[in-house]
C-alpha cells in the first residue's frame, strides 16, 4: 500500500474511532429526550455497542497501519483544517497518531466495548439502562478524543467528556443521597484541577504560539520559570484526574456507580487518563526538573498512601480502588523519571488487570468458598514498629481525612466567593431598582 | 367539621410505644431497650450462608395486619404494596370487584349496609374509596395525576362544586406522621446539618473494620477487646477525629483512661443530650434503627458468636456506645452551628406542627364520592354541616393503611380462589388409585422450584411418580465433601446435627485424589496469593505485567462466551486431574471412640439410627408400598457467579447449603441390606429389586448429577436408563419453563436451547438473575400428590408429600408441619417484605453492591449493611401470605396446632393462610378469625391443555392453574 493510501485510511480511522460513539450518544440521547422515552433495551444497547465495536475496529485498523506495516510510519500529525479561526488565532483540528496515542486508544476502545457487552446483561431491566449506555458512548467518544487529540483544545474537550461522564456514573443511583454527594465531590475535584489544564492551554498558546502537542517540543527554549509553570499546571490537572495526593479523596467515593462502570473508569481508563496527559506533555516535564521532581514525590507518596489504604479497606471495591491508586502513583513517578516505555507497559498491563478484578469484585464470597479462607495479614511495619504500625492503621481507616482537609483549605475561597456573590446580588439589586425607578 | 379529627395516627410513635409495653418491666430501661432491639433489628447473619426468615419475626406474636403495620411503622417501611399498585392490579383483573367487596364485608361486619353519604352504603362507600376516589394527599401528587390524565380523573367534574361547598370551613389538623424521636430528626426538620451523614460515615468504616471476616489484609488492632475499646484505642493510636464530631477523641481517651463500660458511655451520652425517662426508650430504639444493617449485625453476632471469628465479644451495647460517643458530639456541633438548643425537651419544642390537610385534597375526595354515587353538583351543595362532619368521620375511620390492608386481602383472596377452585375442579379428574408398580419414583425437595421438573416428569408417563420431602431427607449431618475445608451443618437451622459424614476418595483412585488435591492446594494458594499480592505496592507492580495480559484474555472469554469458557476450563481440569470416585462414611460399625470426629461428633450413623431415619422419611412420604425398581432422590443447590446472594438460592432445608450429600447418604442407607431387613421387621418392606440413587439438581443451571451409579445392580440398567432419560428430558422442559420468566430469553425457546440459556446464566459474570430463586412462591400443598397432580401451578407451590390415610393420630403431620410451617412461612414472608419495600426490608438493586468484610453487602462505597433480598430476586414476586393447603381434616389440623406452638402462632395470627382439604370428601375450609370457615368453590371450569408447554409458553406473566391432561391420562402400564 502506498503511503498516501495508508494516510487516507488513518485519517478516516481516527475520525470513525471518535465519531462513532459520539454519534450514537447524540442520536440515542436525543431520541430518549424526545418521544422514544421507553426505547427498547436491545435498541439502545445494540446501537451503542455497535458504535463501540466500530470505534474499536477503527482503532485497531489505525494500530495495524502504524505498528503492522514495517517500513511505513505515518507521520505524527494528521491535519483536518481549522476548527475556527479568528484573525491569527486559530483552533486547529489535528490528530496526533503515534504509538502512545494508539496504545491508549486501543486500550480504551477495547475495554469500553467489553464493558458494554457486560453491561447489556448486567443492567438488564434497570431503570437507568438507556442513560447508562448513552453515558458509556459519551465516555468512549471522550476517551478517543483524548487519545488522538493533536492539540490541547480538542484534548480538553475529550478530557471534559470523560470527567462529566465519570461524575454522572458516580451519581448513577441518584435516588439515594450518598451517590449524589460523591458525584459532586468528584466533579468539584475535577473542576478544580482542570483549571490547571485550562490555564496551561492558554499559556502554551501565548508562549509557543500553538496549542499543538508537537509544539511542546520547543518548550526547551522557554525560560525555566515558564516551562516549570506550564509543567506544574499540567501536573495539577493530571493529579485530579488520576486521584493523586492530595486529591485522592474522591476515588473511594466513586465506587457508588454500577460495577462495570467502576471497572472501566477507576480500574482501567479514566483513572489512567491523567497519566496519559503526562505522557503527552512529557517534553515539558523533561525540561522542568522541578516539576518532574514534584511528580515523583507526589507519585511515590500516593503509591504508599494507596497501598496502606488497600490493606485497611474491607470492601471489595474500595480496596481495589486504592490498590489501583498505588500503581497509578508508581506510574506517575515512572513517567516523571522519564521511563516512558516502562510506564506505558505498566499502564496497559495494570489497566487490564484491574478491569478484570473489578468485574469480578462481587464474586468475593464465591471465591472464598472456592479458594479457602484468607487470614489477616499484617499492617505495614507491624513487626519492626508496632506502635507506628497501629498509628498508620488508625490514620488509614479514616483515609487521612483528606476530604475534610481540602474542605478546610478551600473554605476561605468559598467564603470569599459567597461574599462576592452577596455583593453582586446587592449591586444588581441596586441597578435593577434604578432601572425600574423611572 | 371535626377540627381535631386525626385520621392518620402518629404511626411511628404509637408503634414504638406499643412495642415498649411488651417488654419486661423489671429490667433497667437500657436492658429493656436492648433486648427489644435484639428482636427488632434485622436478624441476618454473615452473607456466606443465607437463611430465609420472617423479616418481622419480632412481631409474629401479633395478628398479621397488626404486626406488619407496627413493624413497618417502626422501621419506616411500607407494610403492603402501594395503593396505585393495587389499583393497577384491579384494572388488569388481578383483583375483582367481588374480592374487594368480600374483604370490605369481612372488615365492616354488620355495619356494612348503613347509609353514609349521597345514599351510598358503607360497603359501597369503601369500595369507591378503594377503587376510584382520587386521594393524593399532597398538591404535587394531585398535580401529577392531573397532568397524566387531564380531565379524566374520577370525580374531576365535581371538584369545583366540592371546593365551593367546603369553602370557609376550618381546615382539619392532622397529627404528625413522623414525630421527631431523636435529635437528628429535629435538626433535619429545622434545616440544620444532618448529623447522620457524618456519624454514619464513621460508624460504617469502624464497624466494617471491626467485623471484617478476612477481606482486608490488615486486622484492626485491639480487635479482641471489643468494639468500644478497639475504637478508643484507634483514637489513642493517633486517629484524627472528624470535624463534625469535634471532641470525640478526648471522650475516647477518657473512656480508655477511666475504663468506662459501654453502658456508662450510653448513659453519659443520653444525659448530655437531655433525654428524659419518658423519651429514653423511643430515643434508644430510633437511634439504633437509624443504621439497622450494621447495628443488626452486631446484635446477630452477639447472639450467634459462632458465626464469626476474629473480633472479641461483639455486643449491641458496644455499637450503641460508639455511636452515641460520636453522635453526641455531632449533635453538639450541629446545634451550635444552627443556634439551636441541645437539650431534647427544648429542641423538640422548636419543631413546628405538621401542616393541616389541604382543601383541594378534601374537595377531590368529596367529588369522587359524588361521582361514584352518580349524584349532581346540587347534592354536593345541599350537604348539611352535620352530614359533612359524619362523612369526614367515615373517611377517618378508613385511613390509608386500612384501605391497603383491605386491598391486600382482596389481592390474596383472588389468588386463593383460583387455586382452591382449581383443586376442587381437579377432584373429579383424579384417576382411581393405581395398583400397578410405577416405573420410577423421584423424590425432590419440597421447594417450589422443583414443581416444574416434577410436572415435566409426570407428563411423560403415568408410570413416573414424584414426591416431595424437606431437602435434607431426614439426615441431619455435618457434611464434609471431598474438597471442603471443614464440615458444615446440612439440615434445617433449628437442628444441631449429632453426626458427621465425610466424603472420601475410593482406595483405588487415591492417586487421582492426591494429584488433584495437590494441584488444587497449589492453585488455591496461588489464587489467594494473587488476590492479596496484586493489591500491594510491589506485588501489584510486578504482577501487573504478568497478569494483565492473562486478565484481558480471561475477561474477554468470560464475558463473550461465559458458558463455553467455563466448560473448557472444567473439561481441561477433568482431563488433567479427574475427580476420583468417592464414598461416604455413611454407617459406623461400632460405638467406640475412634468413630468420633475431631469435633467430637459421631462419624456415620449406627444401624438403629439409619433404620430410624430411612423409615421415618419413607413413612412421612407415604412411600411404603408399590416401590418402583428405581427411586431417585434429588437434593438441590445453585451455582452462580458474581452473586453475593448465591447461598440464598441453595436449599433452605439444608441450612442454606446444597442437598446433594444428604440425598446420596439417604440413598446409600436405603440400599443397605441390613437396614432393609430391620425395616422389614418393622413392617416396612422394601423389595430386593428396588434401588435408590441419590443426586443433586442445580436449580440455576438445571444440571443433574447422580451419585454412586457404579454400584447400580446390572439388572436395573434398563429401568435406570428409562428414568434417567425421563429426568434428562424433564430438566430441559423445566429450563424452558423457567426461561419464560426471563425477559432477555426469547419466549418459546426449545428445551435444548433453554438448557443452554440457563447454563449460560449460571456461569455468567454479568448475570444478576442467575435464577429467580423462591420468587413467586405462594402456596404450600401438604398431601398426596394425587390431589394436585395434573395441575399446572406455575412453579409456585411447595409440594410436601404426606399420606393422611396412613396417619391416624396426626403424628406424621405434626412432624411435617412443625418443619414446613416455619420454613415455608419464613421464605414466603422474607419474599413478601423484600417485595413490598425493597429499599427498607430488602437490599435494593444488586448493581452497586459492594461485598464488605465477607459479612454482607453495602450499596456503594459506604452505606448501611443491606439485608434482605435484592430487587433482582423479587421483581416478579407477588407479595402474598403463604397459602398452606393440607390434605387433612380440620380436626387433625387443630390437633397439630395444639401440639406445636410455633405453627399455632403462625396460623392463629394468620401469618399463613391455612386451608384444610378433607382427605375423604375433598371439602375445603379456610382458617379465618380463629376458626375454620367452609369454602364454597366457584364453578369455573379449568382450562385443559395436553402438555404444560401449551399452557405456559403463551406469556411471561403469572398464570392461573390449568389441567395438564398428559399428567393424569389413564392408560395401562407398559411394564
Amino acid at each position: 500500500m502506498s503511503v498516501a493510501a495508508i494516510d487516507g485510511v488513518m485519517r478516516w480511522a481516527v475520525i470513525i474511532a471518535i465519531c462513532a460513539p459520539l454519534l450514537s450518544a447524540l442520536v440515542i440521547g436525543v431520541l430518549l429526550m424526545g418521544r422514544a422515552r421507553w426505547m427498547r433495551e436491545s435498541a439502545v444497547a445494540g446501537g451503542v455497542t455497535a458504535s463501540l465495536f466500530v470505534s474499536a475496529a477503527a482503532s485497531f485498523v489505525a494500530s495495524a497501519c502504524h505498528f503492522g506495516i514495517p517500513g511505513i510510519r505515518v507521520p505524527g500529525n494528521i491535519e483536518y483544517g481549522d476548527w475556527l479561526a479568528v484573525g491569527d488565532y486559530s483552533v486547529p483540528l489535528v490528530a496526533l497518531v503515534d504509538g502512545i496515542a494508539l496504545t491508549f486508544s486501543l486500550l480504551a476502545a477495547t475495554l469500553t466495548a467489553l464493558v458494554a457487552r457486560f453491561s447489556r446483561t448486567y443492567l438488564h431491566k434497570e431503570a437507568g439502562f438507556a442513560r447508562f449506555f448513552v453515558l458509556l458512548a459519551m465516555f468512549a467518544a471522550g476517551s478517543q478524543l483524548v487519545a488522538f487529540a493533536g492539540a490541547l483544545d480538542a484534548f480538553f474537550a475529550g478530557w471534559e467528556l470523560i470527567g462529566l461522564s465519570s461524575a454522572l456514573f458516580i451519581g448513577f443511583f441518584h435516588e439515594r443521597d450518598e451517590p449524589v454527594r460523591s458525584s459532586v465531590r468528584a466533579f468539584a475535584t475535577y473542576r478544580l484541577c482542570d483549571v490547571g489544564l485550562l490555564i496551561a492551554m492558554v499559556t502554551v498558546h501565548e508562549v509557543l504560539g500553538s496549542t499543538r502537542f508537537s509544539a511542546l517540543t520547543a518548550s526547551g527554549s522557554l525560560p525555566a520559570l515558564e516551562s516549570a509553570t506550564i509543567g506544574a499546571l499540567f501536573l495539577l490537572s493530571a493529579m485530579g484526574k488520576s486521584a493523586q495526593l492530595p486529591f485522592s479523596g474522591w476515588l473511594p467515593r466513586a465506587m457508588e456507580g454500577p460495577t462495570p462502570s467502576s471497572a472501566l473508569f477507576y480500574g482501567a481508563v479514566s483513572i489512567h487518563a491523567g497519566l496519559y496527559l503526562m505522557l503527552r506533555v512529557s517534553p515539558v516535564i523533561a525540561v522542568a526538573p522541578v516539576v518532574a521532581g514534584i511528580g515523583v514525590v507526589v507519585g511515590v507518596a500516593t503509591a504508599i498512601y494507596g497501598a496502606a489504604m488497600a490493606r485497611v479497606h474491607t470492601d471489595a471495591k474500595g480496596a481495589l480502588a486504592h490498590a489501583t491508586l498505588s500503581q497509578i502513583g508508581l506510574i506517575l513517578a515512572e513517567i516523571c523519571l522519564g521511563l516512558t516505555r516502562l510506564a506505558i507497559a505498566h499502564l496497559v498491563c495494570h489497566a487490564l488487570l484491574r478491569a478484570y478484578q473489578y468485574l469480578r469484585a462481587p464474586n468475593m464470597i464465591h471465591d472464598v468458598h472456592q479458594h479457602g479462607h484468607m487470614d489477616h495479614g499484617h499492617m505495614m511495619f507491624a513487626r519492626i514498629a508496632p506502635r507506628l504500625s497501629e498509628r498508620i492503621y488508625a490514620l488509614a481507616v479514616h483515609r487521612l481525612r483528606l476530604d475534610e482537609q481540602i474542605d478546610r483549605a478551600i473554605a476561605p475561597v468559598l467564603r470569599l466567593s459567597r461574599a462576592l456573590a452577596r455583593v453582586d446580588a446587592r449591586l444588581s439589586g441596586i441597578v435593577q431598582s434604578e432601572r425600574s425607578a423611572p | 367539621m371535626c377540627a381535631g379529627s386525626s385520621w392518620r395516627a402518629s404511626r411511628r410513635a404509637v408503634a414504638i410505644s406499643a412495642h415498649a409495653d411488651a417488654g419486661a418491666r423489671d429490667a433497667s430501661p437500657l436492658d429493656r431497650a436492648l433486648s427489644r432491639l435484639h428482636d427488632i433489628l434485622p436478624d441476618q447473619g454473615p452473607i456466606g450462608v443465607f437463611i430465609h426468615h420472617n423479616t418481622l419475626h419480632a412481631f409474629q406474636h401479633l395478628p398479621f395486619h397488626e404486626g406488619v403495620q407496627q413493624g413497618a411503622a417502626l422501621l419506616d417501611a411500607r407494610p403492603y404494596l402501594d395503593m396505585h399498585e393495587f389499583r393497577s392490579a384491579w384494572r388488569r383483573g388481578r383483583i375483582e370487584d367481588d374480592d374487594a367487596a368480600a374483604a370490605i364485608r369481612r372488615a365492616l361486619g354488620h355495619t356494612a349496609d348503613e347509609r353514609v353519604i349521597f345514599g351510598l352504603s358503607r360497603a359501597e362507600f369503601c369500595l369507591a374509596l378503594l377503587r376510584d376516589v382520587v386521594d393524593e394527599e399532597d398538591e404535587a401528587g394531585l398535580a401529577y395525576l392531573q397532568s397524566r390524565a387531564p380531565g379524566s380523573l374520577h370525580g374531576a367534574a365535581h371538584v369545583p362544586a366540592a371546593l365551593e361547598r367546603l369553602r370557609g370551613l376550618p381546615p382539619r389538623t392532622e397529627s404528625d406522621p413522623s414525630p421527631p424521636l431523636r435529635h437528628r430528626d429535629a435538626l433535619v426538620r429545622l434545616r440544620a446539618h444532618d448529623t447522620d451523614i457524618s456519624v454514619h460515615a464513621e460508624l460504617v468504616r469502624l464497624s466494617a473494620v471491626f467485623l471484617d471476616h478476612g477481606q482486608a489484609m490488615a486486622e484492626m488492632p485491639h480487635r479482641h477487646e471489643g468494639f468500644l475499646r478497639a475504637v478508643c484505642e484507634l483514637y489513642a493510636a493517633g486517629a484524627t477525629e472528624p470535624d463534625a464530631c469535634h471532641g470525640v477523641r478526648d471522650d475516647a481517651l477518657e473512656v480508655l483512661a477511666q475504663g468506662h463500660s459501654a453502658r456508662a458511655v450510653i448513659s453519659a451520652a443520653v444525659a448530655a443530650l437531655g433525654i428524659d425517662d419518658a423519651s429514653f426508650d423511643s430515643f434508644i430504639v430510633a437511634t439504633a434503627l437509624a443504621l439497622p444493617g450494621w447495628t443488626g449485625m452486631f446484635s446477630r453476632l452477639e447472639r450467634h458468636p459462632e458465626e464469626i471469628e476474629g473480633p472479641g465479644a461483639v455486643t449491641l451495647a458496644d455499637m450503641l456506645a460508639v455511636r452515641l460517643l460520636h453522635e453526641r458530639r455531632a449533635i453538639e456541633h450541629a446545634a451550635a452551628v444552627a443556634g439551636l438548643p441541645m437539650d431534647w425537651t427544648s429542641l423538640r419544642a422548636r419543631v413546628a406542627r405538621h401542616p393541616t390537610s389541604a382543601p383541594a385534597h378534601d374537595a377531590w375526595l368529596l367529588a369522587g364520592f359524588a361521582e361514584s354515587a352518580g349524584v349532581s353538583d346540587a347534592s354536593i351543595a345541599a350537604l348539611s354541616g352535620d352530614e359533612l362532619l359524619g362523612y369526614f368521620a367515615e373517611v377517618a375511620a378508613m385511613p390509608r393503611l386500612r384501605r391497603r390492608q383491605l386491598m391486600h386481602e382482596a389481592y390474596e383472596r383472588r389468588y386463593r380462589r383460583q387455586i382452591l377452585d382449581a383443586l376442587h375442579a381437579l377432584r373429579p379428574e383424579i384417576p382411581p388409585e393405581r395398583h400397578l408398580r410405577p416405573a420410577a419414583q423421584f423424590v425432590f425437595c419440597i421447594d417450589e422450584r422443583e414443581e416444574s421438573i416434577r410436572r415435566a416428569l409426570e407428563e411423560q408417563s403415568p408410570d413416573f411418580e414424584t414426591f416431595g420431602a424437606a431437602g435434607f431427607f431426614g439426615v441431619a449431618i455435618d457434611f464434609m465433601g471431598l474438597y471442603d475445608d471443614s464440615p458444615a451443618a446440612h439440615c434445617p437451622v433449628v437442628i444441631t446435627p449429632a453426626h458427621e459424614v465425610h466424603e472420601s476418595a475410593n482406595a483405588d483412585e487415591q492417586h487421582w485424589h492426591l494429584r488433584r488435591t495437590g494441584l488444587r492446594d497449589r492453585w488455591r494458594a496461588a489464587s489467594r496469593a494473587v488476590h492479596r499480592k496484586s493489591r500491594t505496592l510491589s506485588g501489584g507492580a510486578g504482577l501487573s505485567f504478568v497478569l494483565g495480559p492473562i486478565a484481558a484474555a480471561l475477561a474477554l472469554s468470560r464475558v463473550i462466551a461465559p458458558r463455553t469458557s467455563l466448560a473448557l476450563v472444567d473439561s481441561a481440569r477433568e482431563r488433567f486431574a479427574p475427580r476420583p470416585s468417592t464414598r461416604l462414611s455413611a454407617l459406623r460399625l461400632t460405638e467406640d471412640a475412634t468413630s468420633r470426629s475431631e469435633r467430637g461428633k459421631l462419624v456415620g450413623f449406627s444401624l438403629a439410627e439409619t433404620v430410624d431415619r430411612v423409615g421415618g422419611v419413607l413413612r412421612s412420604l407415604g412411600m411404603t408400598t408399590r416401590f418402583a425398581p428405581v427411586v431417585i432422590i434429588l437434593g438441590h443447590g445453585s451455582t452462580s457467579l458474581n452473586n453475593p446472594h448465591e447461598s440464598a438460592h441453595d436449599c433452605g432445608a439444608c441450612g442454606g447449603r446444597r442437598g446433594g450429600g444428604n440425598a446420596r447418604l439417604f440413598a446409600e442407607m436405603a440400599n443397605n441390606d441390613a437396614v432393609r431387613d430391620a425395616l422389614q421387621a418393622q413392617g416396612l418392606t422394601i423389595p430386593d429389586d428396588v434401588w435408590f440413587i441419590g443426586g443433586l439438581h442445580d436449580t440455576a443451571s438445571d444440571d443433574v448429577t447422580l451419585y454412586d451409579l457404579e454400584y447400580l445392580p446390572v439388572g436395573h440398567a434398563a429401568a435406570f436408563q428409562r428414568a434417567h432419560d425421563a429426568l434428562d428430558a424433564a430438566r430441559r422442559e423445566s429450563a424452558a419453563e423457567r426461561c419464560r420468566r426471563f425477559a432477555n430469553a426469547p419466549l418459546g425457546l426449545s428445551p435444548d436451547a433453554a438448557l443452554r440459556h440457563v447454563e449460560a446464566r449460571s456461569s455468567h459474570l454479568a448475570q444478576p438473575r442467575p435464577e429467580y430463586g423462591h420468587c413467586t412462591n405462594a402456596i404450600a400443598i401438604v398431601g398426596r400428590r394425587s390431589i394436585s397432580r395434573g395441575l399446572h401451578l406455575d412453579r409456585r407451590p411447595f409440594l410436601v408429600s404426606y399420606d393422611p390415610t396412613a396417619d391416624t393420630d396426626a403424628a406424621i403431620l405434626t412432624r411435617i408441619l412443625a418443619a414446613v410451617g416455619p420454613v415455608g412461612a419464613g421464605i414466603s414472608l422474607e419474599y413478601y417484605f423484600s417485595a413490598v419495600d425493597n429499599e427498607r426490608f430488602g437490599c435494593g438493586t444488586k448493581l452497586p453492591h459492594n461485598v464488605t468484610g465477607l459479612v454482607g453487602v453495602m450499596a456503594g462505597h459506604q452505606s448501611d449493611l443491606r439485608t434482605g433480598l435484592p430487587l433482582q430476586m423479587v421483581e416478579i414476586h407477588e407479595p402474598l401470605r403463604l397459602l398452606l393447603i393440607v390434605d387433612a381434616s380440620t380436626e387433625a389440623l387443630l390437633t397439630v396446632a395444639s401440639r406445636v406452638a410455633e405453627v399455632a402462632e403462625l396460623v392463629v395470627n394468620e401469618w399463613v393462610q391455612l386451608v384444610s382439604c378433607d382427605p375423604g370428601t375433598g371439602a375445603m375450609s379456610i382458617f379465618e378469625d380463629g376458626r375454620f370457615v367452609p369454602y364454597v368453590p366457584g364453578a369455573q371450569a379449568l382450562p385443559r391443555v395436553q402438555r404444560s408447554r401449551d399452557w405456559h409458553m403463551q406469556s411471561r406473566e403469572h398464570l392461573p392453574p390449568a389441567l395438564i391432561l398428559s399428567a393424569i391420562v389413564r392408560h395401562g402400564t407398559q411394564t
